[in-house]
């Protein structure tokens, strides 16, 4: 195979690959500067193409995925030049509205984490998807929302405002089964949140704080939510069963009011350094960032070493005297 | 007739709007809707489970409708995917030729739907066994020729017995087939690789001289080397006592397969399993 030729031609195809995507940048900095101006408006000077094409070579796309993009500027480079008329069609597509092919990666992206059942945040989506075109983040998710309703039945939400998660929740209420839907999962990152709030209240905190925290992210005492249900009875009721959670009256108050703490079960199953890394990662930061929550969190670290220590030198201790007292018993036969 | 019809809509050259009539927009209800989404999960389907989940997407959401034609239903579909450059394509198993369908990117021109749920020395493993097989004269790639290249793999270094775990990935996630210690791409792999594969290797890849899409495993003839799947061999030859070769009209040397029929299948009641292990590889 004479690769001479292809690899001159590989580069040429190189240099005119990264003309085009230049030109792209421009005239979408052009649409961008013209605030909400239709693109095709702009690129008045490009022969006009037909209603949705199919870029059949694709060659706009490539490099759009992270993973095998090793070799994938030169392999599509070299496509480009086996005589196909496709490249120019997938880049005038790319020139007439930069911005579909941004929503396209978006939804494809979206549809990937739907099926592995993974939270989407914002920065994962401007990272894989979206990348340069950040300024233009919510008309874009507003479009690949919309395809997804469309054509999907699938539904972006908002999760937590703050920190900009989000989830799609399947429209179609399934109740045949056919899709298995873990139950536990949601429910440990509300209580993950609860055990947070907990921690941060001096490990007592009342309920109307752990309210308002999960009110800031859209979870309310009397509003049905599509993630966690039916989220007062969930953490007054389920997590108390299980002993994740104490729900118990606040001394001598009038009308009752209540407080949580945490449950027996969640001290065996998790520790307060968990908790504060769980709120760490959603915070964006590190635990070392709550300087005095951080303290707290790694005397209980501490302290749970040296209880598990002591644990292990006294099963050590008997252990040895099992031992000699069979060893005795050996030495003096009876 | 719907096998001709069948075999236009898997060359990945021709306009989706020549297959299969006249487009029109498409109108996605629910019961559509279920069905991509259900589709999506399986990766790849064979045409008599897309017959029945097509009817169970209608009983759940709509009990009353006439269950649409499967042609029209999907490209209806395909219609209102069209902007997403996403496609609910048709292909056909390469060994006794069942129609399969799944859901694929035209979008991208690298194994994306993989990159996912493996890490990069598993994709790169993937793609020495993806050149192997589209180089080897069979189509098929033998598991000792690919582990010998492990110590070629970008990212973490991987050993042979993890490699051979690998592949076994693979075969479960349907993106390879194994037969006697041997691997070629699964039906699904084809299906949402094709145009990646014939981008990347333009001059190795092979091509049918019935169908013109993408080969893998297939039958050639000895005198002017074209070559032909095995379904379309069978459907090409069928009913006829003195197959030659459709380029240069030499006797054709090799065993004429049966057209894959669904009714005489479920009938028998054979198992794909016995089917296949009757059927030799042709080379």
């Amino acid at each position: 195979m004479p690769r001479g030729q292809k690899s001159k031609l590989r580069a040429r195809e190189k240099r005119r690959q990264a003309r085009c995507e230049t030109q792209a940048l421009k005239e979408a900095q052009a649409t961008a500067a013209a605030a909400g101006e239709s693109p095709s408006a702009l690129s008045g000077g490009r022969p006009a193409a037909a209603a949705p094409r199919r870029p059949q070579g694709a060659a706009s796309f490539t490099g759009a995925d992270a993973a095998l993009s090793g070799t994938d500027s030169d392999e599509g480079a070299r496509s480009q030049d086996e005589g196909s008329p496709r490249s120019s069609k997938g880049s005038e597509v790319s020139h007439r509205d930069p911005l579909n092919k941004k929503v396209v990666l978006l939804v494809q992206f979206l549809l990937q984490k739907y099926q592995k059942r993974e939270p989407i945040s914002k920065a994962d989506m401007l990272k894989f998807a979206i990348k340069k075109y950040r300024n233009q983040f919510n008309e874009i998710l507003k479009r690949a929302s919309e395809h997804m309703e469309l054509a999907f039945g699938l539904d972006l939400k908002e999760v937590d405002p703050i920190r900009h998660c989000y989830t799609l929740v399947n429209k179609l209420d399934l109740t045949d089964g056919s899709m298995h839907e873990d139950e536990n999962m949601p429910k440990t990152g509300l209580l993950m949140i609860v055990l947070g709030v907990i921690f941060m209240k001096g490990n007592c905190a009342p309920e109307e704080e752990v309210w308002e925290v999960l009110n800031m992210m859209g979870v309310y005492a009397e509003r049905k939510h599509f993630i966690y249900g039916e989220p007062k009875k969930v953490i007054t009721q389920d997590l108390v069963q299980l002993q994740y959670l104490q729900y118990r009256q606040v001394a001598d108050t009038d009308p009752p009011r209540f407080e949580f703490l945490w449950g027996q079960r969640a001290y065996a199953e998790t520790s307060k350094m968990r908790v504060l890394e769980f709120l760490a990662k959603i915070h964006d930061t590190v635990p070392s960032a709550f300087p005095s929550w951080y303290e707290e969190a790694l005397r209980d670290e501490e302290e749970r070493a040296r209880a598990r220590a002591a644990a292990r030198a006294r099963t050590a201790a008997m252990a040895s005297a099992r031992a000699r007292a069979l060893a005795s018993s050996f030495a003096h036969p009876k | 007739m719907e096998e001709g019809r069948a075999e236009r809509r898997r060359r990945t050259e021709a306009p989706s709007h020549t297959q299969g009539g006249p487009r029109r927009a498409g109108v996605m209800t629910d019961v559509h809707r279920r069905f991509l989404q259900l589709l999506m999960t399986h990766g790849v389907l064979e045409e008599g489970d897309v017959r029945r989940l097509q009817n169970h997407c209608y009983r759940v959401h709509d009990r009353s409708a006439a269950v649409e034609e499967l042609e029209d239903f999907i490209n209806n579909i395909n219609s209102v995917l069209e902007s997403l450059y996403i496609e609910i394509k048709k292909g056909a198993t390469e060994d006794d030729g069942r129609p399969v369908y799944a859901l694929v990117n035209l979008a991208t021109t690298s194994v994306s739907k993989m990159a996912s749920d493996f890490a990069e020395n598993e994709l790169d493993l993937f793609r020495k066994a993806l050149e192997l097989i589209i180089d080897s004269e069979t189509g098929f790639a033998s598991s000792t020729n690919i582990l010998n290249l492990v110590d070629q793999l970008k990212g973490k270094k991987m050993r042979k017995k993890e490699a051979e775990q690998v592949l076994q990935k693979f075969v479960q996630n349907k993106w390879l087939i194994e037969k006697e210690g041997e691997f070629t791409l699964h039906s699904r792999a084809i299906l949402e690789m094709e145009q990646y594969i014939r981008e990347t290797y333009p001059d190795a890849v092979k091509i049918c001289n019935i169908c013109h899409s993408l080969l893998i495993q297939g039958q050639s003839c000895e005198t002017c080397g074209i070559r032909m799947h095995l379904p379309c061999v069978a459907k090409y030859f069928q009913s006829n006592s003195e197959p030659r070769c459709p380029h240069c009209n030499d006797y054709w040397p090799h065993e004429i397969p049966e057209v894959f029929d669904p009714e005489k299948e479920r009938e028998a009641g054979t198992s794909r399993a016995t089917k296949r292990s009757l059927r030799s590889r042709q080379h």
